[in-house]
């Protein structure tokens, strides 16, 4: 008689915990290889080797390359940390911003990484890969968005960034 | 024994007693005088327990929730910004020295220890202290900085000398949160603390701690023999447990009642909880010096207090010094009465000598050192208050003011102190120098400077005493702001592509308008001149009121409005025409978020003084991470702020270059309100924007301008901070073309009077110039002459 509460707590336990592993699989599970692939990966391809990033200060690539290495162990908080403090650094660079928009897109909240994404653009040299990698990531951020057509419309953005030179500089 | 076979063993002590009585039955009067001594001794004993329970129980009671309460009463700490140092920093000498004492260090002839660092030249050894940072822990760390021509040319470390990319100061701690009764400490858990000092206490005062209950008979005997001996009281006699008590209770009668309650109380303590948890409590407890108005408990805080170092840095000397403040911590204060502080410092060191816990030899050897103490503890309390008072108000969304009091939060902030001081100075002086030039001595002024990608608060002013805690103007006072709400209207304008471009002309020429309540609306311009057509960039860089609400009434007030509120602001604005003139009262940090979203091309970012909360050990509890908010049309942003540029190029800032050390491209607008009641002035370089304002507090006139008296302050603080040129890239949608200055007109880079303007995508000028179109009839000649074609 007395058993049975512990007995009914133990299976609750149970239930919840098994339901926690179906439904919740940790989002590096899924999100890494999506920024690697629909982001990373193809603007590396569209650059061919092209890059047009102005001189990077050595504190910012440490710092990049620690937010770099949380990112891959699934810590974006720690991630975002860094590259926050990068910007302070540097608070137009627009390597860091695009950083900083694929660390959102890993945490999914897409809105920010829509915005990290379009500043990086803004400011940046919107062209080559960098280019290439805001579209992408304005692109990605904006289908989850349920914005399907503004998702296209960055992808072809995203093509174009490789020939075009940009105006206002 | 169970308890069970007790009750049997008792049962038959009792059986053998009677038995015993029966066979020796004494004589009747020997049995009347026992009955009534132990008719006595049982009242007695009813009287004492009758009277005397009710008090342990109270006095358990009491001893028990202090030690339970008192264990997490901690202060919140407050702290700034770290300061980033690497190659290229824009950092003078004097700032990175600033910045060092501002975190609590000092200057010496070796950066021997954290805490110490020392010039020579242009390098700065810094020997820094071992902290948790928001982000993680770092362990102390000697570097050499080298500094040059307003930079940072070289960091490394020392001894090896090996360069380093990054390396940060840990933040100074800018204010506490205290509970009531103004206390601090600085919590040390019992595995933490040095062994010599847990022994060392022992040793001095009480050697039998491990083994008495709570109570030394023995400890109070010898005590007792040697008072006897002395002829006056030498030694006491309490043990750590007492000790506890009493501090628990801080009362310094020395009554027996007060003695015998802390006894009663001692053995409660004891049976109540174990002896590791007691020293734990008294090594936090003990009271080992005053700051002013702040009690300094225990040993953690006192190690901060008199050596500036944690407590697992200090050396045999310096663990023996607060032990012998135990005894007495202001009549051995060793600040005020060195000698007899050293005097009692080597008692102890001997001590611990004669219980084999340092050999003679070393005892000897640091009975010899000096006592090391600093000169002065490091400044308390709160040193910015306006700012605090940011973080307060940020915070309280959040959190209780009581678990801030009680918690030991760790508040990591955005302030800068090199901006800050500069800022506060710049006010302070100021308005100084303003009362010189005769404006009135009771002018009243604020300041809030923000990181303009980071929406980062680096410092802030609310009155013009910065140590004054009070009325904070840079958050509360909302005052008119006059022509800084100019630019949203230009901005309005820009938007309206099809209408408008900055060489847009319109009319500055007398208005009038019809109030709601049925009057006139009549506004004159500063100069009381109308200036006629004009073009958008000189109206505003100019500040014409005429031209500004003809403007805004072909826009809408309502626009207007919900613009401001677009940009960050949620205050109630009344949709009056006397907008477009700035009658809204806004606060300074209302008006730097407005400005905020502007300067970051269309990005804003609400203002925010705080990074992270963590728990006292170091549990990060909220993280305040960086938010952008894009603003619709960043094409028409980017093309005001080049009109902002030119406000400070040839308009009514124009005196600011004169006031600063550096030259750069700065954006700005000036703000002057009815009957020169305020003075605003809103200025932004490539990183930083700034905003000051100055006034009345009860709202009379001045005779403050924007640029007589706000910009003044601005131009003060900048002259000390390092100028980076506004960005005047344009984003997609908008583009620079060259236009004539006087017609406005398409034309070309060399012909006469050609000027580079931005402009929205479409609203470019449609016709060109001559000089422009006989250039394109000449090249067009050239390609005639080329292909051989002979003209018609």
């Amino acid at each position: 008689m007395t058993h049975w509460p512990r007995q009914i707590l133990a299976w609750a336990l149970v239930l919840l915990l098994s339901g926690c592993a179906s439904t919740a699989p940790g989002p590096s599970a899924t999100q890494q290889p999506e920024v690697e692939a629909r982001v990373r990966e193809p603007a590396r391809q569209d650059s061919d080797g092209i890059q047009v990033f102005p001189l990077q200060n050595p504190a910012v690539k440490e710092l990049l390359a620690d937010a770099s290495n949380a990112e891959q162990t699934g810590d974006y908080g720690q991630a975002a940390s860094y590259l926050e403090r990068a910007l302070r650094i540097q608070p137009r660079d627009p390597e860091i911003l695009q950083s900083m928009a694929e660390v959102q897109l890993q945490m999914q909240d897409y809105e920010q990484a829509l915005n990290f994404a379009t500043r990086s653009y803004d400011i940046g040299p919107r062209v080559g890969e960098i280019c290439s990698r805001n579209w992408r990531t304005i692109s990605v951020s904006k289908e989850y968005l349920g914005d399907s057509k503004g998702s296209v419309d960055a992808e072809k953005k995203a093509a174009v960034c490789m020939n075009t030179k940009p105006r206002g500089l | 024994m169970s308890p069970g076979k007790e009750a049997d063993a008792s049962m038959s002590k009792r059986k053998k007693k009677t038995a015993a009585r029966r066979k020796k039955a004494s004589p009747p009067k020997q049995r009347r005088w026992f009955g009534k001594i132990w008719r006595l001794g049982l009242l007695l004993v009813g009287i004492f327990t009758g009277l005397m329970l009710p008090w342990v129980i109270y006095l358990n009671y009491q001893v028990t929730t202090e030690f339970e309460g008192r264990k997490w009463d901690l202060p919140s700490h407050v702290y700034a910004r770290a300061l980033d140092l690497y190659q290229g920093a824009l950092l003078s000498r004097s700032d990175l020295e600033l910045e060092l004492k501002a975190a609590g260090y000092r200057a010496a002839s070796d950066a021997s220890r954290p805490g110490l660092y020392r010039v020579s030249g242009s390098t700065v050894d810094i020997y820094r202290r071992s902290f948790g940072f928001h982000d993680g822990f770092e362990e102390s760390r000697k570097v050499r900085v080298r500094l040059g021509s307003g930079k940072v040319t070289a960091v490394s470390s020392l001894p090896a000398g090996q360069s380093l990319d990054l390396f940060r100061l840990e933040p100074s701690e800018i204010a506490a949160i205290y509970p009531l009764q103004k206390e601090d400490r600085t919590l040390i858990r019992i595995e933490q603390a040095p062994p010599l000092l847990v022994t060392g206490l022992q040793s001095v005062e009480d050697r039998n701690f491990k083994h008495h209950p709570g109570v030394d008979l023995r400890g109070i005997l010898r005590a007792a023999f040697a008072n006897l001996k002395a002829g006056k009281a030498v030694q006491g006699g309490s043990t750590l447990t007492q000790q506890l008590v009493k501090n628990y209770f801080l009362t310094h009668d020395r009554t027996i009642a007060r003695k015998f309650n802390e006894a009663i109380m001692a053995l409660l303590l004891e049976a109540h909880y174990g002896k590791s948890e007691i020293l734990e409590a008294y090594l936090n407890e003990v009271f080992l010096g005053q700051q002013g108005a702040f009690a300094v408990h225990g040993f953690g805080q006192a190690s901060l207090f008199y050596f500036d170092q944690p407590l697992d840095r200090l050396e045999a000397n310096q663990i023996a010094l607060l032990i012998g403040l135990v005894k007495g911590a202001s009549y051995y204060n060793p600040r005020r009465h060195p000698e007899r502080a050293r005097g009692r410092r080597n008692q102890v060191l001997a001590s611990f000598a004669e219980t084999g816990l340092l050999t003679e030899a070393q005892a000897r050897q640091q009975a010899a050192l000096p006592l090391g103490v600093t000169e002065k503890p490091r400044t308390r309390g709160t040193r910015y208050h306006a700012f605090v008072d940011l973080v307060r108000r940020q915070l309280a969304q959040v959190y209780q003011e009581d678990d801030l009091k009680t918690e030991g939060l760790r508040i990591f902030t955005t302030l800068a102190p090199l901006v800050q001081e500069k800022a506060q100075a710049a006010v302070s002086e100021g308005l100084k120098q303003l009362e010189a030039r005769g404006l009135s001595p009771t002018l009243q002024a604020a300041m809030v400077v923000a990181d303009i990608s980071t929406g980062e608060v680096q410092g802030l002013v609310g009155d013009r005493n910065p140590n004054r805690a009070g009325f904070n103007r840079a958050i509360h006072a909302r005052r008119q702001i006059g022509s800084v709400i100019k630019p949203l209207v230009y901005l309005l304008a820009l938007e309206h592509k099809q209408d408008y471009s900055l060489v847009s002309r319109i009319m500055d020429e007398p208005i009038s308008l019809r109030q709601a309540d049925g009057s006139a609306w009549s506004p004159s311009n500063y100069d009381n001149k109308s200036h006629g057509e004009v073009t958008l960039l000189e109206a505003l860089t100019r500040s014409y009121n005429q031209a500004t609400v003809r403007l805004g009434m072909n826009i809408g007030v309502n626009h207007l409005v919900s613009r401001i509120q677009q940009l960050g602001v949620q205050a109630n604005v009344d949709p009056v025409p006397s907008i477009f003139l700035g009658a809204v009262e806004l606060t300074p940090l209302e008006v730097t978020q407005i400005y905020q979203s502007i300067a970051a091309g269309g990005f804003s970012v609400p203002l925010r003084s705080l990074i992270a909360v963590q728990t006292a050990d170091g549990n990060e509890l909220v993280r305040y991470p960086l938010r952008m908010v894009p603003q619709p049309n960043r094409e028409a942003i980017a093309v005001l702020n080049y009109a902002l540029t030119q406000v400070v190029e040839q308009g009514t800032a124009s005196a600011l270059p004169g006031l600063l050390a550096q030259s750069g491209t700065i954006a700005g607008k000036t703000g002057t309100t009815n009957d020169r009641r305020d003075s605003w002035f809103v200025g932004y370089t490539r990183n930083q924007v700034a905003v000051s304002w100055v006034g009345e507090d009860d709202n009379r006139p001045a005779g403050v301008t924007g640029s007589n008296a706000a910009m003044q302050l601005w131009g003060r603080l900048f002259r000390q901070l390092p100028i980076e040129s506004v960005d005047l890239r344009m984003p997609d949608g908008a583009y620079w073309l060259w236009v004539d200055r006087n017609s406005g007109l398409l034309t070309l880079e060399d012909c006469e009077g050609a000027v580079q303007i931005p402009f929205v995508d479409g609203s470019g000028p449609a016709q060109s110039t001559a000089c422009m179109s006989a250039r394109q009839d000449d090249e067009e000649s050239f390609w005639r002459k080329l292909l051989g074609k002979k003209k018609q």
